[in-house]
Order: C-alpha cells, then structure tokens, then sequence
C-alpha cells in the first residue's frame, strides 16, 4: 500500500485527476451501452469492466483528495513550528 | 420516447446522471482548470455522485433486463427456446405458460429462477455459469447439434410448478392420474414436466435427442 502511495506521489495531482476523469467516462459509456442495449455481452462488461473502472477512478480521485489534505495538515504543522521556532507570529510581531 | 422513459424510470434516471456526469467530466478535461477546493467538488459530483447513481440504476436494469426472455435467448443456441416460447401458435408447456401475463416477457425466469434454492442471486450466478459453458462448449456448435446435445442440468423441479399449480385445489385432485400420484408429485419423484404427464417443456429438443439417439442406434445395429 505504501509502495502504491510513494508511486502515486511522484506523479502530478491533476494528472490523475484527468486519469480519474478518463476511466470515469469509459466506465460511464460502458453502463450506457448496457442500459440501452440490455444484451448479455454489454451488461456484463458493465457489471464487471465498468464497475471495475468507475472503482478505480474514484479510488484515484479519493486519493488525490485525502493526500492534498494531507499535505495541507502537514504545511500548517510545519508553518507553526518556524513560528514557535521563531518567536511566534502576532505575539513575535508585537514584541518587537 | 415519453413513454420509455415513464415505463422504465431507472434506465432514464441512469442516462440522465451519466449525461450530466459527461458533462462535467468533459468540461474538466477540456478546459483543464486549476485543482481548487470548487474543481474537486464538481470532480466529485462527476467522478463520484453522478457516475455512483448511474451505476445504482444501471446496475438494477441490468439485473431486470437479464430476467427478460430477449436476453435468455440472445445466444444463438437459446434462439429456438425463446422462439417457441413466444410462439402464439405453439402448444408447448413453454409457450402456453409464457401467454399467461403472470409470466409474461420474463417466462425464462419464472420458470428457471429456483435452479439454484438460495434466490436470485444463486440464480445469477448460476447464470454465470451458462455464460462460461456457452463460452467454453456451444459458441460455435450448431443449434441442430445443440438441440441434440443439451441436457438440463437437474430434472426440473415440481416445487417450481407448485408454486401456482397448489395440489390441494379440487379441481386439481379430482383428475385422476393427479389424485393417484398425489404423494409422488409432491415428494418430486414423478415430474409434472415429464413424458406421460404434461411432457417436456421445451419437446422440440427433446424430438432432436430421440432422433440423434436414434441415428446412434441404427450405426451400432449395422454390421
């Protein structure tokens, strides 16, 4: 799992977002196909292949969301530490 | 088109999410615009809300449209059943079941669902089953030869014609070979669906068996 996060870190946010929006829409045409055309062959790749791929794209789209968020929590912490670090912010402001 | 869309509202309601889900999805790939906290909610109606309900109704009209007889008889070698099956001139046990509105479109299914004891999904999967044989066996087999070949996996079972045909009503028990075989229909161990009794549901390929045996018959009787 770590593994799968440090490769998906290195790559551009908005990079997979559009990957995320890709699969969204094959994953989408694909439940189309079967809505409109009840077959066995489209139904069945939808409930597979489709399901497969929409899982994916917002598993990709959650990643990026949670590690964005992450990465703000992380900048705050470390912004108020170089503020404790050096005398604090208004605090630090006002006594000079 | 009205009509469609008010006769099978979750179809029209997965069309129109998928539409808007496009949309946005579209628009985000066209104009690729900064990754902000608004660009992410709209993502998440279109990669998330919009495609997740899509998938909900599409998903239920997909499990609805794989009861329809259309889909039963879309593999080449399921032709002739659903064929027989809507035949109005007919007179299979198939086709006079599949006239009454109790069974209607969804006749395969009505009939065919308790294969599996443990439900519609037992029986979906079952389904799956067919799926893979067809894939692995009958893709490519003639339907003569696969109306002489196929063999229904477990007798039929009389719990399904039971189901309607009670054998307690008066009319039923006053047939004869009905109230004489009262025990034995119920216990399973004489088919309703049998030779004898109200025959095979499907005779045709019955009728391609007898004579494939037949042939097989007259070559081991030849010196």
């Amino acid at each position: 799992m770590r593994w799968l996060a440090q490769r998906l870190g290195v790559i551009d946010p908005s990079r997979l977002l559009r990957a995320s929006a890709a699969l969204t829409l094959a994953a989408l045409a694909l439940m189309v196909w079967s809505m409109l055309q009840p077959t066995p062959l489209p139904v069945m790749l939808a409930m597979t292949v489709g399901q497969a791929l929409g899982t994916l794209a917002f598993a990709l789209y959650g990643y990026v969301v949670i590690a964005d968020v992450w990465r703000g929590r992380r900048a705050r912490r470390a912004r108020r530490a170089s503020d404790a670090g050096t005398g604090g912010g208004d605090a630090g402001e006002a006594a000079r | 088109m009205a009509t469609w869309i008010f006769s099978d509202p979750f179809r029209a309601l997965g069309l129109w999410t998928a539409a808007a889900a496009a949309i946005v999805l579209l628009w985000y790939l066209a104009r690729r615009p900064a990754p902000t906290r608004a660009t992410k909610l709209a993502l998440l109606l279109g990669i998330g809300v919009l495609p997740i309900a899509t998938a909900g109704t599409g998903n239920l009209a997909g499990y609805e449209a794989t009861k329809e007889r259309p889909f039963c008889s879309a593999c080449h070698v399921m032709t002739p059943y659903g064929d027989d099956a809507a035949s109005a001139a007919s007179r299979s046990l198939a086709a006079r079941h599949s006239r009454n509105a109790a069974f209607g479109h969804e006749s395969c299914y009505t009939c065919h669902a308790d294969y599996g004891m443990f439900g519609t999904v037992a029986t979906k999967l079952g389904g799956l089953r067919h799926v893979y044989e067809y894939a692995r066996r009958y893709r490519s087999m003639p339907v003569d030869e696969f109306l002489a070949t196929i063999e229904i996996r477990r007798p039929f079972p009389n719990a399904t014609c039971i189901r309607c045909h009670s054998t307690v009503n008066p009319g039923w028990t006053a047939i004869g070979d009905h109230a004489s075989a009262l025990a034995e229909v119920r216990a399973g161990t004489v088919a309703c669906a049998s030779e004898g009794c109200h025959g095979p549901a499907h005779p045709f390929s019955k009728e391609a068996r007898k004579a494939r045996k037949a042939r097989a018959g007259a070559g081991e009787a030849a010196p």
